[in-house]
C-alpha cells in the first residue's frame, strides 16, 4: 500500500511523534522513506538570504549551511536512522510548494507531517502561521493522502483496529473513503463510517425542529449505504453513525467513543487566504485536537484501485 | 595577484565557474581575491571614451553643485542629511573623478565607486526629476556600474546573477524543461478549483505571451497559477513561451551589458517565433524596464521599441477592470485603508501612475496616497539589486526608514506592491522595523474579488 513515503519534517522536536511513525512505517511496509527539511523561505525578488525555517533567522543558501542542516537532521534521528534506509533530503522555498514538488517528482504514497502546534518551535506568531498554513496547503493540494500527527501515536499502523472515515459526502469525501477502506482491509480493522450533521451550518434563528434533524439523519444513512456501503466487498467490519452537532466536535467525540487509531477526512476548501481558511476548516480543528493521527485525503489517484 | 579565481575580469559562462561562486560564502574568497584585483587603467580609459558620450559629459560638467538633488534623494534623508550622501557629490567623487582621472585609479578607488554605486544609489532616478539641469544619477550610476564591471569590481550575487543569465537565461537555475514542468505542475493543481484551466505554452499568433520572472516558477509558481486564472476568468487568448519566458534582469543590475542583451534577445526570439499580438510582464518592475523600456536599444532594434507592443501587468489589469473582462464583487472591495507602492521602473520610469489609481479605484475603498506619491514617489529601498546584496545589507536597511515612514503616514496597514523588489523591501522593512503592515501583490487580492462567471465555476456531485 505504501512503496513510498515522504516524510516532511521541520527536523525539530514538533515532528518526533511523526518521525516515529513515518519511520515505522517505512519498517512495517518494507517502503522507501524520504526525511525531507525545507531549510528556508526564499524571498520574492533577487536574494540569496532565505528565512530559516526553524528559527526565522535571516540565512545565506550555501553549501555549508545546507550540509550543517543535513548534519542537524541526522544528530536529531540518530536513534530512528539506526534501523532505517530512509534518504534525507532537503530543498530551499516555500515549505508546502517544496513538500509538493518532492511528492510529485518521487510520486510518494503517502505525506507524513507533523501538526506545527508546539510552541517552543516558533519564535513569532507570523512564523506559527507559516507551518501551519503548510500543513493546509500541503493538504490541499497533495496528490496522495497527508498523514498529519500532532500526539504520539503508539500503536503500530499494522496493528490499528479503528478507522474512523468522516465524511461530508463531497468528491473529495469519497476519496477519503478509499483511503480508510484500503487501509482497513490490510491490517484487518475495524471501519467505522461517520457523518456530522452540522446543527449550525450557518444558520440563524431558532435551531432546527427534532424532526428535520431526525430526517437528515436518516438522508445520510441512506447516502452512507448507497455511496459507500456499495462499494464495499469481502469485507463485513463496518458501521455506519450519523451524529448532529458541530462537526469537528463531533468527529472527536465519535473517534475517543471507538478508541480510534486513525482519522480519516477529506480537507478541500476552496478558500484562497490560508489566513481565513486556518479557522474556518473542520479538518484543522480535528488535527489540532485529535488524540490519534488524522489522514487527509482529497484526491483519487493513489486510492482509486480499492474497490 | 592580478586576476582572482573568483573575483575577475571574466564573465561567467560555465556552469562549473558559477558553482565554484556560489560554494564561496558569502562572497568571503570572493572579496578577498578584490583587494588585490589590478585595475587595467587602459582598458578603462579606453571603455570610457568609446562609450561615455556626450550626455553623461555634459551632465558632470554642468552640474552646478547647487544641493538641490539633495533632498530627493532617500539615503540623503534616511542618513541625516549626510552630505556625502548628496546625488551629485556621489556621482562626481565617482564617475566624475574616474574621468577626470583618465582612468589611472587603484583598487581602493574601485572598490570605493562599488561601495558608492551599490550602497549608496538605487538607480531609481528620482534626483533627475529635482534637478534644474534635468541630471540624472541614477542613469550615471548605471553607466558606473557597467565600468566597475568591465573590470570586475562587481558585488558577489550581481555576479552570480549575471552568470545565471548567460547560462540559463534566466536569473535562476531553471531549464526548459524545469520551466514546463511547473506549467503543466500549476495547471494540473488548479484544475480541479477551476475547470478548463491551462497554461497554454508556444500557442501561435495569441493574443497575449505572458513573461514572468524566474522567482515565480523556481519558488512561488503560485503566482503563475494566479495570473492563468485571472487570464481564464477574462477570457483571454493567452500563451507562455517555453523559450525566452523571463523578463528580469540582474545583468542590468550588475552592468553587464552583453548579458543584458543576450538576456532581452531570448524574450523577443520568442515573440518573433509566436507572433502573439502583444506582451504582458508579470508583476516586476525592473523586468519592466529591462526588457521594454531598455532592451529594444540593448538588442540595437532601430525602432527603439519591443518587436511587439509590451504592457506591464497593471495595464492589462487595468484594461481587464475598465473593459469589464474581469469585474470586481462591490461587496469585496478592500475595506480598510491601503496604500500602493509606486515602483520606480514602471511608474516613474514607465509614465504608468495613473494606471496604477485606476486599479486602486475598482478595488479599493479607502485608498491612501503616500506622500510623496506617483512620479514623486521615494524608492521602496530594494531596488537596483540591493535587496539581495549581503555586503550592504545595513545601509540597505536604513534606507527602508524612508519608505516605512511613508507607509505609516498614511494609516494603512496594507501596502499594494506589484513589483518583486518593492514586495521584498516592505516585507524586509516590516521584519526590520515591526511596524504591523500586510503587504500584496495584486493577483492573491484581485483572486479574493473577482465575479467568476457560474461557467467558469466547479461542479460539486
Amino acid at each position: 500500500m505504501f512503496n513510498k513515503i515522504l516524510f516532511a519534517t521541520t527536523a525539530s522536536p514538533t515532528c518526533d511523534n511523526a518521525a516515529k511513525v513515518a519511520f515505522d512505517l517505512e519498517l512495517k511496509w518494507n517502503a522507501k522513506l524520504f526525511v525531507f527539511h525545507v531549510l528556508g523561505v526564499p524571498t520574492r525578488g533577487y536574494s540569496p538570504f532565505v528565512t530559516d525555517a526553524r528559527t526565522g533567522e535571516e540565512e545565506t543558501v550555501d553549501p555549508d549551511y545546507i550540509d550543517w542542516v543535513k548534519e542537524e537532521m541526522k544528530n536529531t534521528y540518530a536513534d530512528l536512522l539506526e534501523d532505517s534506509d530512509a534518504e534525507l533530503c532537503s530543498a530551499v522555498g516555500a515549505p508546502h510548494r517544496e513538500i509538493l514538488r518532492m511528492a510529485r517528482k518521487e510520486n510518494v504514497d503517502l505525506i507524513v507531517m507533523g501538526a506545527h502546534t508546539r510552541e517552543e518551535d516558533v519564535g513569532a506568531t507570523r512564523h506559527r502561521a507559516v507551518v501551519g498554513s503548510t500543513m493546509q496547503k500541503v493538504a490541499k493540494a497533495a496528490r496522495c493522502p497527508v498523514v498529519i500527527i500532532s500526539r504520539p501515536c503508539t500503536t503500530c499502523w499494522k496493528l490499528f483496529s479503528n478507522i474512523v472515515i468522516g465524511t461530508d459526502f463531497s468528491k473529495a469525501s469519497y476519496s477519503a473513503f478509499l483511503f480508510a477502506y484500503k487501509l482497513a482491509k490490510e491490517v484487518g480493522a475495524n471501519l467505522h463510517i461517520f457523518h456530522a450533521l452540522d446543527i449550525n451550518d450557518g444558520r440563524s434563528g431558532p435551531p432546527a425542529a427534532q424532526e428535520e434533524i431526525e430526517a437528515k439523519i436518516k438522508a445520510a444513512r441512506e447516502k452512507i449505504e448507497s455511496a459507500y456501503v456499495s462499494k464495499i466487498k469481502d469485507f463485513d467490519k463496518y458501521t455506519i453513525d450519523i451524529w448532529e452537532g458541530i462537526p469537528y466536535v463531533e468527529i472527536l467525540k465519535f473517534a475517543r467513543d471507538k478508541g480510534s487509531d486513525l482519522i480519516v477526512m477529506s480537507h478541500h476548501t476552496r478558500e484562497i487566504d490560508p489566513e481565513k481558511a486556518l479557522l474556518g476548516s473542520t479538518v484543522e480543528q480535528v488535527v489540532l485536537r485529535s488524540a490519534c493521527p488524522v489522514a487527509s485525503v482529497n484526491k483519487p489517484d493513489k486510492v482509486k484501485d480499492a474497490v | 595577484m592580478p586576476e582572482g579565481i573568483l573575483c575577475n575580469k571574466k564573465t561567467v559562462d560555465e556552469k562549473s565557474q558559477l558553482d565554484a561562486l556560489l560554494a564561496d560564502k558569502s562572497g568571503k574568497q570572493y572579496y578577498e581575491e578584490m583587494n588585490h584585483l589590478e585595475v587595467d587603467s587602459d582598458a578603462l580609459w579606453a571603455a570610457i571614451q568609446k562609450t561615455c558620450k556626450s550626455r553623461i559629459r555634459t551632465w558632470l560638467e554642468i552640474c552646478a553643485h547647487c544641493g538641490m538633488c539633495a533632498d530627493s534623494c532617500f539615503y540623503y534623508l534616511a542618513n541625516h542629511k549626510d552630505p556625502k550622501q548628496v546625488p551629485s557629490y556621489k556621482i562626481q567623487s565617482t564617475l566624475g573623478e574616474l574621468i577626470r582621472r583618465k582612468g589611472k585609479v587603484d583598487n581602493a578607488f574601485m572598490q570605493m565607486c562599488m561601495d558608492t554605486a551599490y550602497s549608496k544609489c538605487s538607480c531609481c532616478t528620482r534626483c533627475g526629476l529635482y534637478c534644474p539641469f534635468g541630471i540624472d544619477m541614477g542613469i550615471m550610476f548605471g553607466y558606473l556600474r557597467g565600468l566597475l564591471f568591465s573590470q570586475g569590481f562587481v558585488p558577489w550575487e550581481m555576479k552570480i546573477g549575471t552568470g545565471m543569465h548567460r547560462i540559463f537565461r534566466a536569473q535562476m537555475d531553471i531549464t526548459t524543461e524545469d520551466w514546463v514542468e511547473t506549467c503543466e505542475w500549476m495547471a494540473e493543481e488548479y484544475e480541479e478549483d477551476w475547470p478548463g484551466l491551462t497554461i497554454p505554452i508556444d500557442v501561435q499568433d495569441a493574443d497575449i505571451i505572458y513573461t514572468v520572472n524566474a522567482r515565480e516558477p523556481k519558488h512561488y509558481p503560485e503566482d503563475l497559477a494566479e495570473a492563468a486564472i485571472l487570464f481564464h476568468v477574462a477570457g483571454e487568448n493567452w500563451t507562455v513561451p517555453s523559450e525566452g519566458w523571463e523578463e528580469t534582469s540582474l545583468a542590468m543590475f550588475a552592468g553587464d551589458w552583453a548579458a543584458c542583451k543576450m538576456q532581452v534577445e531570448s524574450v523577443y526570439a520568442a515573440m518573433d517565433r509566436l507572433k502573439p499580438k502583444r506582451m504582458v510582464v508579470t508583476e516586476c518592475g525592473h523586468a519592466y524596464r529591462a526588457t521594454v523600456i531598455e532592451g529594444p536599444y540593448w538588442a540595437g532594434l532601430p525602432s527603439g521599441q519591443t518587436p511587439i507592443e509590451s504592457i506591464h501587468y497593471v495595464e492589462w489589469v487595468a484594461e481587464a477592470l475598465r473593459t469589464g473582462k474581469l469585474k470586481i464583487d462591490p461587496a469585496k472591495k478592500i475595506k480598510e485603508p491601503v496604500t500602493y507602492q509606486d515602483s520606480c521602473n514602471y511608474i516613474r520610469n514607465g509614465g504608468l501612475a495613473d494606471v496604477a489609481r485606476e486599479i486602486m479605484g475598482y478595488i479599493a475603498e479607502d485608498f491612501r496616497e503616500m506622500t510623496p506619491c506617483r512620479e514623486h514617489n521615494f524608492c521602496c529601498g530594494g531596488g537596483g539589486g540591493l535587496n539581495g546584496i549581503g555586503r550592504y545589507r545595513p545601509e540597505r536597511n536604513i534606507g527602508l526608514k524612508v519608505k516605512r515612514d511613508q507607509i505609516l503616514a498614511t494609516g494603512a496597514k496594507l501596502v499594494v506592491a506589484p513589483c518583486h523588489n518593492c514586495w521584498d523591501a516592505i516585507r524586509d522593512l516590516e521584519e526590520v522595523y515591526k511596524v504591523g503592515i500586510r503587504w500584496s501583490f495584486l493577483k492573491p487580492l484581485l483572486l479574493n474579488m473577482i465575479i467568476v462567471p457560474d461557467h467558469l465555476k466547479p461542479t460539486e456531485e
